[in-house]
């Protein structure tokens, strides 16, 4: 009897979800999250009742969920396996459910066999133990929206907890984080870990190590051998002699380094590949590594793994690019100082005269405390000043990001203001040459409202692909 | 030509919400009109000679990284933190940096953890923490073009009580401030100055970060005669920008 109540109400949440996500689409509107938290509020324990009938494919961390997703996904495809996805901002156990829910039919049964799922750190903390993912990737650990969580330890902590409740689960973990990487520690899983070889890409830009300079365990300052950005690298703490694991996916080599891509070595336990990345930026080879991860437990050739590297197209938001009035609009979302700082060193690599506009919002979404710009290395433009026509600000914090940059050595006459979206559009255009590079680089409400004035400016249907 | 020295105490474990823009922005300032700046980060394990510094910055940090300088600070630096405040030196402390400076923290738990005791001054720990813009009147920067405001952003779980000596650094417009209770927000002591406000609290409040400059000239230089003005359209436009928004 028991059993047949819990079937029914699993068929009620079912056919509740269904439904809403068909009205909610029927009414233009996304429909991510709401299906799903009616699904749990029907039946709280959904999650955990239908996650024998899937394998699921977990992607947390602080930065790079959604680029890895991706790659994860084309891996998944070359492997000629069918699957589901969570959309980009429905990664909270609501949008999980409503992604559960779209794969079974009305009556329950499975349509695909596999899920993929980015998951907010947070969730992850009560969704992992209920999902039982066969296969957990942890990209990194920054600090990002501190407001919302407290601090970096406690979202380690719940990414932590979550793994505690699956110990079944392969975990493939950031060699090169000393946060990411100490998940593997002590724990009964398998663990896969990645990263880049030794000196392959040293630091080049001083910057302190912020987010997390001392020891995890004994609190004594970590000694680096290497390393690439942020806390990431070959860390050693002289004390207790924790130290970077080995790494089993490895970038060797980065032969080719630019403003559009970057050509790597990757030696996995079957061999070393080379692949052409059509993303730029070294927080994309770490994204590519974890990727390849999965690719190799999917036991993918190596072909295939090249194939999917050199084929995967940009995120949501993460940097998209198209051609209007002559120039070239590039646009890469901002949120976090880490993140911020990579794109600011892929402007480095800017060969030509290119005009900047930094659009920076505090609503919600982007988080409320915008002090973080103190935290990003604006000082590193004095390199490019030269090529920098022209610095707009804009959004609701435009002032704010006014004065950071003056005072990153920015001079006050190359600053502008404008807040109005279609007036920095023409701007920026009014200000450049033919076939330059206007760079916006918007928080996450930012870039919607901007996304929304290019497309009606340019009659552009979706550029973001 | 002045010189500045200035010392940031535990820039690598105490560097929350940005508060490294209040030590870019006093040195900017400085650098800006002439003045030498010599910044110095100290840490764990190093000499901290206060003699040497003209103004001293201890920001906030997460609770993980306050645990590993307890025992450098307290067994080490302490006895020069509170010759220097005690001696007038120019000191700015922000959030985690300004509960350290009391006598003690109380935990959610009801367990009291020593702090350095430099002012007289206590924490509690609360169960919500007072999150969000807030702007305060600060009376010693009122002149007639100016109505002495600040503005930042507040996000700390503790609440702050002043004793007897401290009085507030200025009257809570918007936010919760010290507590949340009693109208008021930060401290200020001798030359020592206290305020949860971080965002970074200096650059969009000049005459804040200039006042402290001018106090750190005049401690030095007996015959300092004040600050010459600068450009400040940017850095006001930020200030008065935020102000409107948040009071009106």
């Amino acid at each position: 009897m028991k059993k047949f109540f819990v079937r029914l109400r699993i068929g009620i949440a079912i056919i509740v979800t269904k439904f809403l996500v068909f009205v909610l689409r029927l009414l233009g509107r996304g429909g991510t999250s709401l299906p799903g938290k009616a699904a749990l509020k029907i039946y709280p324990e959904l999650l955990s009742v239908l996650s024998d009938r899937f394998r699921v494919i977990m992607i947390t961390g602080t930065n790079g969920k959604t680029t890895t997703s991706r790659i994860v996904a084309g891996m998944l495809d070359q492997a000629g396996i069918r699957y589901v996805s969570n959309k980009s901002g429905a990664n909270l156990s609501s949008g999980i459910a409503t992604t559960i829910v779209s794969a079974l039919s009305l009556s329950g049964k499975p349509l695909v066999r596999t899920v993929l799922l980015e998951t907010d750190e947070a969730a992850f903390r009560t969704v992992a133990p209920m999902l039982k993912p066969e296969i957990a990737i942890v990209t990194n650990f920054f600090r990002d929206q501190l407001d919302r969580y407290g601090e970096l330890y406690t979202t380690l902590n719940n990414v932590r907890e979550g793994i505690k409740g699956t110990p079944e689960t392969r975990l493939i973990l950031n060699a090169d984080d000393s946060l990411c990487a100490s998940l593997g520690r002590d724990v009964p899983n398998q663990v896969i870990y990645f990263g880049l070889g030794d000196n392959v890409y040293p630091e080049d830009f001083v910057k302190a190590n912020t987010d997390a300079a001392f020891c995890i365990n004994c609190k004594s300052r970590y000694d680096y051998i290497s390393s690439s950005f942020g806390h990431l690298g070959h860390f050693r703490c002289p004390s207790c002699g924790y130290e970077r694991p080995g790494a089993q996916i490895e970038c060797t080599q980065i032969l080719e380094y630019d403003n559009l891509s970057s050509t790597i070595e990757i030696r996995t336990p079957s061999g070393k590949i080379t692949a052409k990345l059509a993303l730029p930026g070294l927080y994309n080879i770490y994204n590519a590594l974890a990727g390849t991860a999965v690719g190799h437990l999917l036991e993918l050739g190596e072909n295939d793994l090249v194939r999917v590297l050199e084929g995967f197209e940009c995120g949501f938001g993460r940097m998209e690019s198209f051609e209007a009035e002559g120039r070239t609009f590039r646009m890469i979302l901002v949120k976090n100082p880490t993140g911020f700082n990579q794109v600011l060193r892929y402007l480095m690599t800017q060969a030509d005269k290119c005009v900047i506009a930094f659009i920076i919002n505090d609503r919600i979404a982007d988080g409320t405390d915008i002090s973080w710009l103190w935290d990003v290395d604006f000082e590193i433009l004095s390199f490019i000043l030269k090529k920098v026509r022209k610095f707009y600000v804009s959004g609701i914090r435009a002032e704010d990001m006014a004065v950071r940059l003056k005072y990153a050595g920015v001079p006050q006459d190359s600053i502008f203001i404008e807040h109005d979206g279609n007036k920095l559009i023409n701007s920026m255009i009014e200000a450049s040459g033919e076939k330059e590079n206007l760079y916006i680089l918007p928080t996450y409400t930012a870039m919607l409202d901007i996304r929304k004035t290019l497309r009606e400016r340019f009659n552009l249907k979706e550029f973001w692909k | 030509m002045y010189e500045i020295n200035i010392c940031h105490l535990y820039p690598d474990l105490l560097n929350l919400y940005g508060d490294r823009g209040n030590i870019i922005c006093l040195s900017k300032r400085c650098e800006w009109r002439g003045i030498e700046v010599n910044v110095k980060g100290i840490s764990i394990g190093d000499d901290f000679r206060w003699e040497d510094y003209d103004i001293i910055f201890i920001g906030g940090g997460q609770d993980y990284e306050q645990t590993i300088l307890q025992d450098d600070l307290m067994n080490g630096k302490r006895q020069g933190i509170i010759e220097a405040v005690e001696a007038g030196k120019v000191f700015l402390a922000i959030c985690g940096g300004y509960q350290i400076l009391g006598k003690y923290y109380r935990t959610h738990d009801g367990k009291d953890i020593e702090c350095i005791g430099a002012l007289n001054l206590w924490t509690h720990g609360g169960d919500t923490r007072l999150i969000g813009n807030l702007v305060f009147e600060v009376d010693f920067l009122k002149t007639k073009d100016n109505n002495g405001y600040i503005v930042g952003f507040e996000n700390h779980g503790g609440k702050t009580y002043l004793g007897e000596g401290v009085k507030p650094l200025g009257k809570v417009i918007k936010g919760f401030g010290n507590n949340g209770g009693d109208g008021f927000e930060g401290a200020v002591y001798k030359n020592t100055f206290c305020t949860y406000s971080h965002g970074s609290l200096l650059p969009k409040n000049p005459a804040l970060a200039d006042h402290l400059i001018m106090l750190a000239l005049l401690n030095k230089y007996p015959d300092f005669q004040g600050l010459e003005p600068i450009d400040d359209t940017l850095e006001n436009l930020a200030h008065s920008t935020l102000i409107k928004r948040f009071t009106e």
